[in-house]
């Protein structure tokens, strides 16, 4: 199962029973779809650096989840009707992390390149 | 001629900084890092500029298109 995040701006000007509700629904489509959100990280209004249909504030939320990808099919159109939503962007992590995790894998054979090194060493003046 | 040889203005080179600083994957949530990259008029600054190595302006013009559509950066500025 790949891990997606997910990010969301919801209408500032929503009830909290709208926007809890929107957020629930979102969930509810994850978990029944066989996923589970890992994190989340819900960062409050925030000024939009332009307006979006006509709102000058919007409500982030980013969620990262691990699910398969038929849970894309029924988010985004769960996304793209709900009106609490003003936009959302799904990236799939694992994909873009790639880079990442390859740097990581180098820095790691480094470090242990670095430690057997200093351990022959070690051994080498011992032995003398 | 020696004098003014050892006056002359010798530029810093430019490095790439996500090489420097071996960043893999350039978050769009990452505000602060995206903002050395966009001046006030809202434009991505070039590599000629900033120096960053092919590869990463990529990813990171990808990042700041990806912020512009979440609204936490400008399509154009002042």
């Amino acid at each position: 199962m790949p891990l997606y995040e997910l990010g969301v701006i919801l209408d500032p000007e929503a009830t909290p029973d709208q926007e809890s509700g929107a957020l629930e629904r979102l969930e509810k489509i994850i978990t029944d779809a066989g996923g589970d959100v890992v994190n989340k990280d819900a960062r409050g209004r925030r000024k939009l650096a332009f307006p979006i249909q006509k709102r000058t504030m919007g409500v982030y939320h980013f969620w990262r989840f691990n699910a398969e990808g038929a849970v894309q099919e029924p988010l985004g159109f769960e996304l793209r009707t709900n009106d609490v939503v003003l936009r959302s962007l799904v990236l799939n992590l694992d994909r873009e992390m790639r880079n990442q995790r390859k740097l990581d894998r180098v820095q790691q054979a480094k470090i242990a390149k670095k430690a057997a090194r200093g351990a022959a060493a070690v051994d080498a003046e011992e032995e003398s | 001629m020696v004098m003014a040889r050892k006056k002359r203005f010798r530029r810093r080179a430019k490095v790439c900084r996500f090489t420097v600083e071996k960043i893999g994957y350039i978050d769009y949530k990452d505000l602060d890092l995206l903002r050395d990259f966009v001046p006030v008029n809202g434009k991505i600054l070039p590599r000629r500029v900033t120096g960053t190595s092919p590869a990463y302006q990529h990813k990171l013009a990808r990042a700041i298109k990806r912020a512009r559509y979440m609204a936490l950066l400008p399509y154009a500025g002042d």
